[in-house]
């Protein structure tokens, strides 16, 4: 594989709001077992790409704690592997805090110019999928792009009240316009922010944007290569996207896991499995009252009262009596006994105490932030 | 600058476990999955790790293909060091000939060159075979203390039992004055666990010896230990109290899986301080469906149940069919239980299909353990009667 990965863990484009408080969207835990950037991790490491930089600004040190060198994804290599690119890393420009991802680019030229590789795949931690880059890349080459960007005209749980990145993609494929739109029409095509082109183009790209002083990807760097006649095609991802856009977002695609053929396409690719940080947890524990139907439930956790319909990451401690039903409960979260949860998102270590109601609904989730008690 | 090791252990990985066949058949013993999730090995590796021991030789003999794939370089036991670590000893060629390890004793020595490498104080000899939770510090602790040549860890057992294991009797002090291997009529009920500390010196001179002597069967039990009693050396006993099991046989193996499920565990597997490490594979969380009925059991990753599972221990990437229905059961990786079967008080290796509306073994109380085979189809409809061991397809 002739690419680099580079990844935007940051968060530009969504509304999570406590759930990004303290750490980065790639970090953000996902799927009873998994943080967001194992998802961009695992699809870029399965498409062959074999150096990959990390690009993040600020509360990475949950992610970092989660990914460190990469062993997991066989990226504790010699001569490659795995990259964090923090802020203040070189001296293009001097800046703290990225706004954007043209910004975050800039700031780590030297990281891309000691590249070798010909092309550059680049992601943002908006979505979960099982995207097959590999394939990507091919189109890319086949259809002799400048940049390619791929979409999709099916984005699961987006929320419509937040602006996305609509492609506008004529007949042949080539993308015509790059617009910002909220509540996007059905069948629009909305990018997932991730970009296929050669690393010699971006490098001038953005010493360009550098020199001219400018800051916006989507308006100085795509719709002008559209306005220079470069080729820039528009790639449909044969894969479903889930996005993460709010908490009620995030919710909803994390109970799309209960499907069958949801968690096939997801996890059960005999070639590109999703590959995580391992924990040595126990089995999952079911006691002799446990009543589970319809549920994700990780290792480590253990069920003693009932759950439905729920997401339950590692170290969930459901106990005797409690009733949790359409919740995604994030790891160690206690549940104490009788206590009863609907349409809640508990982050991490939350405790909940005995006989304790909480309710929600699906499109306003009840949150709770990491480590609290009620 | 490297750290010299006060303690190096030594674990013998290499029999057959032939009484737990079929699930050997194709496996070391240590190799054997467990608990749901782990080896056998996983215990006592863990116990080193917990222990504060970061340097041990495997000895592997026997179908070493998987097991050796298993520890890899031993990054899972956090063994994967610059100097010390987790090292695969197979048998190997020497100028003087090759030789397969003849017993216990023989294995050791045949890497007498790997102690002497780290040349370390003490030498911890573990059986790869043995689920337990143990503190070997606290052991070597008490053979420094004693100034022992030798401690040997041993557990109390019913007398009944006692004439299974190798019986050690103490004076008041501990120090052992009599040993007998699998005695008649036992004068104690202090059993060997089959975990030795030696001090180096005395382990190299009575194995160097034990080698010399044509007669020997250079096992730990049967030779070195009664030849340093006879010397006089200071040889001392070690009560563990905690949990330990030996599954050497098929429905020891079946107990000790259940020892894991229930609310308070005899062996409880989620204890934060002391955390059985091992080899991941890459499974995405289990999925529990809409008519699922799992109590009272252990389940892994990857899996898809259906169906109603109680008191069993569940592995990886299993599909469990609605309808289907286990009880009391060990249901290994990768296996598919079709809809309406039944399966009750057996073990199901790795990749076996059970078909729909099949029926495998019967209650527990009849006491005869069902055993489906390696990758053995079971087709739709078939009975397997209780106590059957079934290797092929049918």
């Amino acid at each position: 594989m002739n690419a680099f990965g580079l990844i935007f863990a940051d968060s530009y484009d969504v509304a999570l709001d406590k759930l990004t408080e303290h750490r980065t969207l790639a970090a953000v835990p996902f799927g009873g077992r998994y943080r967001v950037i194992d998802f961009t991790l695992s699809n870029l490491v399965n498409a062959g790409i074999r150096n990959i930089g990390i690009i993040t600004t600020q509360k990475y040190d949950s992610l970092m704690n989660h990914v460190r060198a990469g062993a997991e994804w066989d990226l504790n290599r010699k001569s490659t592997g795995l990259t964090f690119l923090p802020p203040y890393s070189s001296e293009d420009i001097r800046k703290s805090v990225y706004e954007n991802r043209l910004e975050a680019m800039q700031s780590n030229m030297a990281y891309i110019r000691n590249m070798r590789e010909e092309y550059v795949i680049m992601t943002s931690c908006n979505y979960i999928g099982n995207v097959d880059f590999d394939k990507m890349l091919e189109y890319h080459i086949s259809t002799g792009a400048d940049i390619t960007g791929l979409y999709t005209k099916n984005p699961h749980n987006k929320a419509g009240d937040i602006p996305s990145t609509e492609f506008i993609v004529e007949k042949d494929q080539t993308v015509s316009d790059v617009r910002i739109t909220s509540d996007p029409a059905e069948g629009a095509c909305i990018a997932a922010n991730a970009y296929i082109l050669k690393r010699q183009d971006l490098l001038e790209v953005l010493e360009h944007t550098i020199r001219e002083n400018k800051t916006s990807f989507r308006r100085h760097v795509l719709i002008e290569a559209i306005e220079r006649g470069y080729k820039f095609m528009a790639y449909e991802a044969p894969e479903t996207l889930l996005f993460l856009d709010t908490i009620s977002s995030y919710m909803k695609s994390n109970f799309e896991l209960l499907d069958r053929g949801m968690r096939d396409e997801l996890f059960y690719n005999e070639y590109r499995p999703v590959i995580t940080k391992v924990k040595d947890s126990a089995p999952t524990k079911y006691a002799s009252e446990a009543k589970a139907t319809n549920s994700i439930i990780a290792d480590g956790a253990v069920i003693e009262g009932e759950v439905r319909n729920s997401i339950i990451f590692r170290g969930v401690r459901v106990k005797k009596g409690a009733v949790v039903e359409n919740c995604v409960l994030m790891q160690d979260v206690l549940v104490g006994e009788a206590a009863r949860l609907n349409y809640a998102v508990l982050d991490k270590n939350v405790t909940i105490n005995d006989c304790r109601m909480l309710s929600g609904y699906i499109t306003h989730p009840f949150y709770v932030g990491h480590g609290e008690n009620i | 600058m490297i750290n010299k090791k006060q303690c190096v252990a030594m674990l013998l990985a290499g029999g057959q476990g032939s009484r737990l066949a079929p699930l050997t058949t194709h496996i070391a013993k240590p190799a054997v999955p467990f608990g749901a999730r782990y080896r056998i090995i996983d215990f006592s590796l863990s116990n080193c790790v917990n222990s504060g021991i970061d340097t041990v030789g495997v000895l592997t003999q026997y179908q070493p293909l998987e097991l050796n794939d298993y520890l890899g370089n031993g990054n899972a036991w956090d063994m994967n060091l610059r100097y010390g670590g987790l090292h695969v000893l197979p048998p190997y060629q020497a100028a003087h000939g090759a030789d397969w390890f003849k017993g216990t004793a023989n294995a050791i020595y045949q890497n007498i060159n790997f102690i002497k490498r780290y040349d370390p104080d003490y030498v911890l000899i573990l059986s790869g075979d043995h689920i337990y939770k143990m503190d070997y510090s606290i052991m070597l602790q008490e053979h420094i203390d004693n100034n022992a040549d030798a401690t040997i860890a041993v557990i109390d057992v019913p007398i009944e039992e006692a004439s299974r294991f190798g019986i050690m009797s103490t004076n008041a002090d501990g120090r052992i004055t009599e040993f007998a291997e699998k005695p008649k009529h036992p004068k104690s009920t202090q059993a060997s666990m089959g975990v030795y500390i030696f001090s180096t010196d005395a382990l190299i001179k009575y194995l160097e010896e034990d080698e010399q002597d044509p007669d020997s069967q250079n096992d730990f039990g049967k030779n070195i230990i009664p030849n340093m009693l006879a010397d006089g050396c200071r040889l001392f006993a070690y009560l563990f109290t905690g949990y330990w099991r030996d599954v050497g046989t098929l429905s020891s193996f079946w107990s000790t899986n259940m020892d894991a499920i229930g609310d308070l565990p005899d062996l409880w597997l989620n204890d934060p301080d002391w955390r059985i490490y091992y080899r991941h594979s890459f499974n995405p969380p289990q999925y529990v469906g809409q008519t699922a009925q799992v109590t009272h059991s252990i389940c892994g990753d990857g899996n898809a149940i259906h169906g109603k599972v109680m008191s069993s221990v569940i592995f990886n990437n299993i599909l469990i069919e609605p309808e289907a229905e286990i009880h009391d059961s060990i249901i290994m990786s990768g296996t598919m239980v079709g809809k309406g079967a039944k399966i009750e008080y057996a073990i199901v290796d790795r990749g076996a299909v059970i078909g729909e509306g099949a029926v495998i073994g019967g209650v527990k109380e009849s006491n005869e353990l069902t055993v489906i085979g390696k990758d053995v189809v079971i087709s739709a409809g078939a009975v397997v009667q209780p106590g059957e061991v079934v290797t092929e397809n049918r």
